[in-house]
């Protein structure tokens, strides 16, 4: 095949990339990006307006038209490419932070090399268009195996130069960090109150509302006033803020003494000492926790009850969910009760026996 | 918010771990801030929360008021902020007096001042462009309009900052038009850029005013659903820093220095969000603000407040 055979899928790629930047200009509505920076703030959006309307038709001639027009066409796009690339070189020393607003809000990364000199491949391949004469829809009618192999390597090529294709990943496949993402007081605690902690501690908490919410990252913590044992203690439960099965965690500190009672279906030593904890954050194994064995109908009077069922349940997928940092193990609350005190949903931290001496709060769910 | 920092920390401890929430740094002892109530050519003696401090001068000490002065150019009654050399709180390796800061969007401006706007919870200040800083801030700032970023230091005179050394180059767009930044897949547990000083006493009182001697830091990620509240106008900074709340401890690393510390979030710093820029005296390329720390805790990681900036690591979260 002859180079003016395989410049002939020059046009419909150039048309696709002008189509494409276009679309995404026109449904931006922040505007303003790369070389329409440069103007006064007045006029961006009628600039970026502008600038999409000129890049379809241009688009839409390059498919169409054929002979003088459609090579006009394609001249006229290589000016486009070639003037853009000067362009978004001078945004680049102007402002390093701006981006370059080719593919409209996909296009948030600061404007660098790798933007600059996708502007300048489009240019050459606009120059193929020209030379080719326009008639996207022809060549693309009689598209031959040689053509398709160009037209993809040229596109793998222009693929590496877009940092935009990453972005658009990230918002079809995922979202972001959950350190980063804003997340409602409300979601987090309509979560928190459908969790198994929450509803085995819930007799300790006076009210519905926090008194003091604040976040840490991928967790939001919840503090409430509440009674145990007829002493004022602070109920703090932390919400992970990822996963359809957030952790949950909570703990009780006495309100007046500030030591901490219960963490984490932990007993805390007397005098609020920090457990040993592990470089994720989750408490270190102790004497306390025994990890969840094979599910078995507890006996009535071990009082496992609900929470322990519910705790089973949440196994699988909750492992699953917490890719980093060593798990705790999941405490079965109330299985080193002494005495059998405590049975059925009241295994919280309200059944304890007083300060530095209660029972396990909770484990994650 | 009427927010116990010191509660919130200890919460987020037992749930998430020390690591989460590490203690903050006490003052460092070589760090010292009063008011100067008598000054020689060989001793300085300052008012502190603590009562009347005596410090020696050396043949090296140097004295910073707007420009490296002499002794004799101190006054009685100036804000002074000392760093004593080694490890002792006896000489004074340098002094500042007087200094002042203002960083934020441009209100108003007229021939030789500009009113700033440095964000929820902070009034606005009044930045003084002296005839003989005009070129330098000139430089700096080309745009004195209102929606433009401004960022000085200064010497504080009478409720106002007669600037003297811009900190920043001022980004060629107003503060409306900032770039978004891009998503964030993942969260880096140290991040690198920039940390700046904010004086949460405004120089006032320096003497009898704890918030003059805080060590902690002003935060440009705060989260909106809890301590930014409804009247939050901070945007989002261009680096991705973990949303926190006040009370969170954050361990910042001075890269120049080498010297860290782990300080408590004690305010918003909504104006350090709208800053990307990298520090003009600084090593390295970073750039993006991670935090503003107060004056005691810049200064106690080695940071040159007439500078306004180093390069940082941050880990936070």
């Amino acid at each position: 095949m002859t180079p003016a055979e395989l410049i002939q899928i020059q046009p419909p790629l150039v048309a696709l990339l002008l189509l494409l930047g276009a679309a995404a200009k026109a449904v931006d509505r922040t505007g303003g990006g790369g070389p329409v920076s440069l103007l006064p703030g007045a006029l961006h959006r009628p600039a970026s307006a502008a600038t999409a309307l000129l890049e379809a038709a241009l688009a839409v001639l390059l498919l169409s038209a054929a002979g003088p027009v459609g090579a006009a066409a394609g001249w006229a796009a290589a000016g486009l490419f070639a003037f853009s690339a000067v362009l978004l070189a001078v945004v680049r020393r102007r402002d390093p932070q701006m981006n370059c607003g080719c593919f409209g809000g996909l296009s948030t990364e600061p404007v660098g090399w790798r933007t600059i000199a996708r502007a300048a491949v489009l240019a050459v391949a606009a120059v193929g268009a020209a030379v080719a004469g326009g008639g996207g829809l022809q060549a693309l009618a009689g598209l031959t195996g040689a053509q398709a192999a160009v037209g993809a390597a040229e596109l793998a090529v222009l693929a590496v130069l877009s940092p935009e294709l990453r972005e658009a990943a990230v918002r079809v496949f995922g979202r972001e960090a959950c350190a980063v993402r804003r997340v409602p007081v409300r979601r987090s605690l309509a979560r928190l109150r459908r969790s198994e902690v929450w509803r085995a501690n819930r007799v300790v908490v006076d009210g519905t509302d926090p008194v003091d919410v604040w976040r840490h990252g991928c967790w939001r913590l919840m503090r409430f006033t509440g009674r145990r044992n007829g002493r004022p203690v602070d109920a703090v439960f932390a919400v992970e803020l990822r996963g359809r099965r957030p952790r949950v965690r909570a703990a009780v500190s006495d309100a007046e003494t500030r030591v901490t009672l219960a963490v984490l279906g932990e007993v805390a030593e007397e005098g609020g000492a920090p457990l040993p904890r592990t470089t994720g954050g989750a408490p270190q194994a102790t004497g306390t926790v025994v990890p969840t064995g094979p599910p078995a109908v507890p006996a009535p009077s071990e009082g496992a009850g609900d929470e322990g069922a519910e705790q089973e349940r949440g196994g699988g997928p909750e492992g699953a969910e917490e890719p980093g940092g060593p798990r705790v193990p999941r405490a079965r609350v109330g299985a080193h009760r002494a005495g059998g005190q405590a049975s059925g949903p009241s295994a919280g931290i309200s059944t304890g026996n007083g300060a530095g001496a209660s029972k396990a709060s909770s484990s994650d769910r | 918010m009427s927010v116990d920092v010191q509660e919130r920390r200890r919460f987020t401890a037992a749930l998430l771990g020390e690591d989460a929430a590490p203690p903050p740094s006490g003052p460092a002892p070589q760090v010292v801030r009063g008011v100067a109530v008598h000054i020689t050519a060989h001793m300085l003696t300052v008012a502190t929360l603590d009562g009347e401090e005596r410090f020696l001068f050396e043949r090296t000490t140097s004295f910073w008021r707007g420009r490296d002065v002499g002794p004799e150019d101190v006054r009685v009654g100036d804000d002074v902020l000392v760093r004593c050399g080694g490890t002792g709180r006896w000489v004074v390796d340098r002094l500042w007096a007087q200094l002042g800061r203002v960083t934020g969007t441009i209100v108003s401006a007229d021939e030789d001042a500009v009113v700033v706007d440095p964000g929820h919870g902070r009034p606005r200040a009044v930045a003084v462009i002296p005839y003989r800083s005009s070129g330098r801030m000139a430089v700096r700032h080309p745009v004195l309009e209102p929606g433009y970023l401004f960022d000085a230091v200064g010497v504080r005179e009478r409720g106002t900052v007669h600037t003297t050394v811009p900190v920043t180059t001022q980004p060629p767009r107003p503060a409306a038009r900032m770039p978004r930044r891009p998503p964030a897949r993942r969260v880096p547990s140290a991040q690198s850029g920039i940390v700046t000083w904010y004086d949460p006493a405004f120089g006032r009182a320096a003497h009898t005013d704890p918030r003059a001697h805080a060590c902690g830091a002003a935060y440009p990620a705060l989260d909106p659903g809890s301590d930014c509240g409804p009247a939050c106008d901070r945007s989002e900074p261009c680096l991705p820093l973990p949303l926190l709340s006040l009370g969170a401890t954050v361990a910042v690393r001075n890269d120049d220095t080498g010297v860290s510390g782990v300080y408590p979030v004690l305010n918003c710093a909504s104006a350090a969000a709208r800053f990307c820029d990298r520090c003009r005296e600084a090593s390295g390329d970073a750039s993006g603000r991670l935090a503003e720390l107060t004056l005691p805790a810049f200064t106690a990681l080695g940071g040159r407040p007439e500078v306004g900036c180093f390069a940082a690591t941050m880990e936070a979260g």
